[in-house]
């Protein structure tokens, strides 16, 4: 940077580094003039980005961080500060997280959470396996693995509502083997994993195309020198394709995981958390919380409690399973 | 997988003489096979048969053991759904959440994108960082502040409630700034000299050569809005402000045991998604794809 010779022209300089040139400019500072409207004119192509950025996501977020240190009660009183109350509360239920609404969804939610990340992994990579088997008619396959993640959930859910009807399909197919398949979605044991399949058939899709760039992104020739020293196909997969699918693995488990924590409509739209809150999830109870019974100091403490799990979880799969990564 | 990569990289008159080698490749392939047909099948199946049994009656839709296809075939269910004013309405609401949001984001992010990814000034750096710690932020922790904001603002039971928050997304904006970094700098360098405006150069220079990411921000966005079901669950009020989502919810509550209505209804939320997918796939496949710098 100090290299570059000063020249305050930068259209008679064409070859400045990036570098360079930012270094000129703070050099310059706002004693220049035209940097000045520069700075007002980037100002302005932000005006939007930055008021979306200050009302509905900073602001916000520290109103909800607030919120959890009041007590309101939405046409009764104005809030009150309560301080901690709200978190001791909730943890104080932990003496009897069987009674208590938010831990049983947490209970649940990690059980789903545990499912629906390894199942919608395995899926995704696969998907992205065999894609990559192909050399005709790749692109018409990655298009139809793709479609359960175009699908909103919504319709979705109708579809598997009716799918998993105690008369439906999936019965239907199960007592062709001769299996007396449950009522899936009105059975405290079934209901959840149901939600759970229907989650990873529509977010294995989504993950499978980070896979697919991830196996693109290889280079050839470890493959090659695999080939030549005599490893076979799962030797070459398990020490090479895995390992170098590191980064690509940690991504889908970290979002995976961070989709799978706050899943909340197919738990409202199918099943509305029963039967016997067998499926309430922390979102779904937020939301009961706050837009059925007004507690919405008590609510949006819930919703740090599972933000800071959520973050937890995030940090520990990253020690896991990308080491490496020190980002 | 490796020996098929490897087949492909090799030179073809080395593949006579090799016989013996392509066995296991030819077991292989049957695996393949097999694979490929189950999970074209787990695929589109679920749809393909929905849409199938949305011509069917009430008591054929139930049917056990269920029968392929629909006898006898009735359009019914179609136009009773259509019968009813308020479907209509929510797929209008909907439409108008979809569109407007990515409109505005579209627009919204790549000028945010232009400020960030090819102009100096100071703050540029702390925007960009915000930018990307605010991708983090799960909606867990919004969705009760920002109904109470909405609501402050007197914008619940409105578009603006939905719309507003939408209008340019921090993923967009980290979208447009990654793929505007990667055009050339001499760009708009030319026309800085021939004294355009930092307007018309973002109009007429930068917004041409952006168009793929524009495209991937565009369906993101319209799929996320036209899809989205929790916050216009929380920030709508009356019937006749539903979006499809939230109205196809009611629907399902009102004819619960009316499986023939509820999957023609669902037909109308996938349809329309499908279409635009059709059309743009690879689009639709970059976007999700370039969401993986995410993390």
């Amino acid at each position: 940077m100090a290299t570059q010779p000063t020249v305050p022209s930068v259209a008679s300089n064409p070859p400045l580094t990036p570098e360079g040139r930012r270094g000129l400019m703070r050099g310059t500072g706002n004693r220049d003039p035209r940097k000045r409207a520069d700075t007002i004119a980037a100002y302005l192509f932000l005006a939007p980005y930055l008021i979306v950025l200050l009302v509905f996501w900073i602001g916000v977020s520290l109103y909800g961080l607030g919120l959890s240190f009041f007590r309101i009660d939405l046409g009764f009183t104005g809030a009150v500060f309560v301080g901690l109350k709200n978190y001791i509360q909730l943890f104080n239920q932990l003496a009897n997280p069987g009674l208590s609404d938010f831990w049983t969804s947490m209970g649940n939610i990690v059980k789903f959470t545990i499912f629906v990340v390894i199942g919608q992994t395995i899926l995704a990579l696969v998907l992205a396996l065999l894609l990559q088997q192909l050399k005709r008619a790749r692109g018409a396959f990655r298009t139809i693995f793709y479609i359960p993640a175009v699908t909103s959930s919504v319709a979705t859910s109708l579809i598997f509502l009716w799918l998993y009807n105690p008369d439906g399909i999936i019965n239907y197919i199960l007592s062709l083997v001769h299996i007396s398949g449950p009522d899936w979605l009105n059975n405290v044991f079934w209901a959840l994993p149901a939600l759970m399949l229907i989650n990873i058939w529509t977010t294995g899709a989504t993950f499978m195309l980070y896979f697919l760039a991830g196996l693109q992104d290889m280079p050839r020739e470890l493959f090659e020198a695999s080939e030549v020293d005599g490893a076979t196909n799962l030797q070459t997969f398990w020490f090479i394709t895995v390992p170098l699918l590191r980064p690509t693995i940690f991504l889908v488990v970290a979002l995976g995981t961070i989709g799978a924590f706050q899943m909340f409509d197919q738990a409202k739209f199918m099943t509305n958390g029963q039967p016997l809150n067998s499926t309430l999830t922390p979102m779904l109870e937020i939301y009961n919380e706050g837009f059925l019974n007004g507690g919405f100091g008590q609510a949006a403490a819930m919703s740090v409690v599972l933000f800071a799990i959520i973050f937890i979880v995030t940090i520990l799969q990253r020690s896991f399973i990308d080491p490496g990564n020190n980002q | 997988m490796a020996q098929a990569q490897v087949e492909q990289s090799r030179p073809v008159e080395l593949a006579q003489p090799e016989k013996p080698e392509r066995r296991p490749i030819r077991w292989w392939h049957i695996v393949v096979y097999v694979f490929l047909a189950v999970f074209t099948l787990t695929s589109i199946g679920p749809l393909i048969f929905t849409f199938i049994s949305s011509f069917k009656t009430m008591s054929a839709v139930l049917l056990f053991p269920p029968t392929l296809l629909p006898q006898p075939f009735v359009w019914s269910n179609y136009t009773q759904i259509l019968a009813n004013p308020l479907f209509l309405r929510w797929m209008l609401n909907a439409f108008i959440y979809a569109v407007g949001a990515t409109v505005l984001n579209a627009i919204f992010s790549a000028m945010a994108g232009y400020a960030l990814g090819r102009m100096n000034f100071p703050g540029k750096n702390l925007i960009f960082l915000v930018t990307l710690s605010v991708m983090m932020i799960p909606n867990a922790i919004t969705l009760i502040p920002k109904f109470l904001v909405a609501s402050n603002l007197h914008l619940i039971n409105t578009y603006f409630a939905l719309i507003l928050p939408a209008m340019v997304q921090p993923f967009s904006v980290f979208l447009m700034v990654q793929f505007m970094k990667s055009l050339p700098k001499e760009l708009e360098e030319s026309a800085t000299i021939d004294g355009a405006s930092r307007w018309r150069t973002f109009y007429q220079i930068i917004l041409p050569q952006v168009k793929p990411a524009i495209t991937a921000v565009v369906i993101l966005t319209f799929q996320g809005a036209w899809n989205d079901f929790q916050w216009p669950l929380v920030a709508l009020g009356t019937q006749d402000m539903y979006t499809l989502p939230l109205g196809l919810f009611f629907f399902k509550s009102a004819h619960y045991t009316e499986y023939n209505l509820l999957l023609a209804g669902s037909m109308f939320n996938t349809i329309p998604i499908l279409i635009i997918f059709f059309i743009f796939q690879r689009y639709f496949i970059e976007g999700a794809t370039s969401s993986g710098v995410k993390g």
